[in-house]
């Protein structure tokens, strides 16, 4: 089963997308915040990062940073309420920039297409 | 004594030197809060007013992109009309303003002024074997024409328009770059165009020019300050709207399936109902913001609000939560401190809860009310709390600015509100961690000498 680390601090949200991704086949670990987030990828391996961007602690785009600087060769959606981090130079190295809407279709779309078998 | 002083067209006219005049008509002109075209038309009228004195007639053109368009034309249409606008103008007890709204009236659109004779006018300034008007622009030259009719460089059609054989070109210069041109002459009085007129001319022109240029400039930093304070609240409250919506929406898809089990649905009606009671509360703190309407302050004595806020169950609930010492020092005789009494508990809940929130368990909270003379009574709040880091503290008072989790970032913005209000001032010293410490500090009603 493909693996996915969520990175959310909404937590209905977090219980929204965990059962809307395993329903897809995917298994899903959320945390609600950058260390945890980074703690998990020192110790296991995923197929694919969900990181929302305003989240106490640690930013997105920092976490995206401190990812990269880990060389792990995982692909990274950034799924956020603001449209304007899209113009930050840190949030390019993602792969895809979901903003967070009432419809999960761009974003099941986008773990699709990222996810590779 | 005082005397109340009034300056009068007429008078000026009469005593003053017209450079003097000149300087003085500009300079009224322009304190007022005019429009760029009415500041154009100050300087027409600086430049024709009066019999004797200035020109008799003023013509304006415009820089548009790369032609000179023109915009207006000052002056009497006839020899009577130029007496009696003459005769108006010298009534006592007629002043700039007077002034200005009749020359309105002479450069209008709807009425058959000379104005409009000129408003369809367009002359490119690129281009060879340029003719005037459009030379002294292009060129920056200011130029005298005497003898119009038999000079070639004069444009025919121009000549025909203008009527007279002897005018002056000046470009109208802001940041040596030419915005426009004025044309004078002396039509009525047939008088010579003299040299001290035309440098007297160029002056008024320079000091308009200048002036015209910083109001553009003053204005569009204006605009641009506002539009990025709005582009940033609406970032904010687009975050505050969009994660409840992308809840809602989610859950509600997932009510839509047809295998959901009860548990699972009642759940997500549960989340549905308090997402959009967080919806809720978000447009009633927008709205409440908004809706703050400020009153004159009043002088009343405070002590008794700041203890209500010390003493009420929310404060006391937050402080028991959060761990930390609150100490209280509020003076026992405060002087009579102007604010509005309806907000001033609602400044000092906001502060201190800030202080609560950033602050630690077994951190401390010190409130001290005195009064530092008679005239500023200080309310301060210090908290050994986690600081505000240097890149926020210029956003401290913008709205919806916050580094809260759960905060809308209307609080301190409606401190500041308030404190301008009563002509109050905010004091914030903050290190990041090792603590924040606000002081408001309200002004104090003078005790009277009268027992």
């Amino acid at each position: 089963m493909k693996k996915i680390l969520l990175v959310e601090d909404e937590l209905p949200l977090c219980l929204l997308y965990e059962e809307e991704l395993s329903a897809e086949g995917y298994e899903v670990m959320s945390v609600h915040d950058a260390d945890s987030a980074l703690d998990a990828l020192k110790n296991k391996t995923f197929d694919l990062i969900i990181t929302d961007i305003r989240m106490p602690g640690k930013d997105g785009v920092e976490l995206i940073g401190q990812i990269m600087g880990l060389r792990k060769d995982v692909p990274i959606i950034i799924n956020t309420a603001y449209q304007s981090y899209k113009e930050d130079f840190m949030t390019w190295a993602a792969d895809a920039y979901v903003v967070k809407s009432s419809s999960l279709a761009e974003l099941k779309a986008k773990v699709r297409e990222l996810v590779k078998d | 004594m005082i005397e109340k002083y009034s300056i009068y067209f007429s008078e000026v006219q009469k005593e003053a030197p017209r450079q003097l005049m000149l300087l003085s008509i500009i300079s009224q002109g322009f304190v007022q809060p005019f429009s760029m075209e009415d500041n154009l038309l100050v300087l027409l009228t600086a430049l024709t007013s009066g019999s004797g004195v200035g020109f008799n007639r003023a013509m304006l053109f415009l820089k548009d992109g790369d032609t000179l368009r023109g915009e207006m034309w000052l002056g009497p249409r006839s020899a009577q009309e130029a007496q009696n606008i003459w005769e108006v103008l010298s009534t006592p007890g007629i002043g700039y303003v007077e002034v200005i709204e009749y020359n309105r009236s002479l450069v209008s659109e709807s009425q058959d002024t000379l104005s409009r004779r000129v408003r369809n006018l367009r002359y490119p300034l690129g281009g060879e074997a340029l003719l005037i008007p459009a030379l002294p622009a292009r060129d920056k030259d200011i130029l005298l024409v005497k003898d119009a009719r038999n000079e070639p460089l004069v444009d025919p059609k121009f000549l025909e328009i203008i009527g007279v054989n002897d005018f002056v070109c000046i470009p109208l210069l802001a940041r040596n770059e030419v915005f426009g041109e004025i044309i004078l002459d002396n039509a009525f009085t047939g008088a010579p165009i003299a040299p001290m007129d035309i440098k007297l001319a160029v002056i008024c022109a320079l000091i308009a020019g200048n002036y015209i240029y910083s109001a553009a400039l003053h204005k569009k930093l204006v605009d641009a300050e506002k539009m990025a304070a709005l582009g940033e609240m609406a970032v904010f409250v687009t975050h505050q709207l969009r994660n409840p919506l992308a809840t809602i929406g989610g859950f509600t898809e997932q009510l839509l399936q047809p295998d959901l089990d009860e548990e699972k649905k009642n759940r997500n009606l549960r989340i549905i109902r308090d997402e959009t009671k967080r919806l809720e509360d978000v447009v009633y703190q927008i709205a409440h913001f908004l809706k703050v309407t400020l009153k004159e302050p009043v002088a009343f004595d405070v002590r008794p609000i700041l203890e209500s806020v010390i003493e009420s169950p929310e404060i006391k609930i937050k402080v028991k939560r959060r761990g930390v010492r609150l100490n209280v020092r509020i003076a026992k005789c405060p002087p009579q401190v102007l604010c509005d009494p309806t907000y001033v508990g609602e400044v000092f809940r906001n502060v201190l809860e800030n202080a609560i929130d950033a602050t630690p368990a077994e951190g401390k909270i010190s409130v001290l009310a005195y009064a530092k003379n008679e005239k500023i009574f200080v309310l301060s709040v210090k908290d050994t709390g986690r600081g505000i880091a240097e890149a926020d503290k210029a956003k401290l008072f913008t709205p919806f600015f916050t580094t809260k989790e759960k905060g809308m970032g209307l609080g301190l913005p409606f401190v500041k509100r308030v404190m301008d209000a009563c002509g109050g001032r905010i004091e914030v010293e903050s290190r990041e961690g090792k603590g924040t410490r606000f002081r408001l500090l309200f002004q104090c009603q003078e005790r009277s000498a009268t027992p």
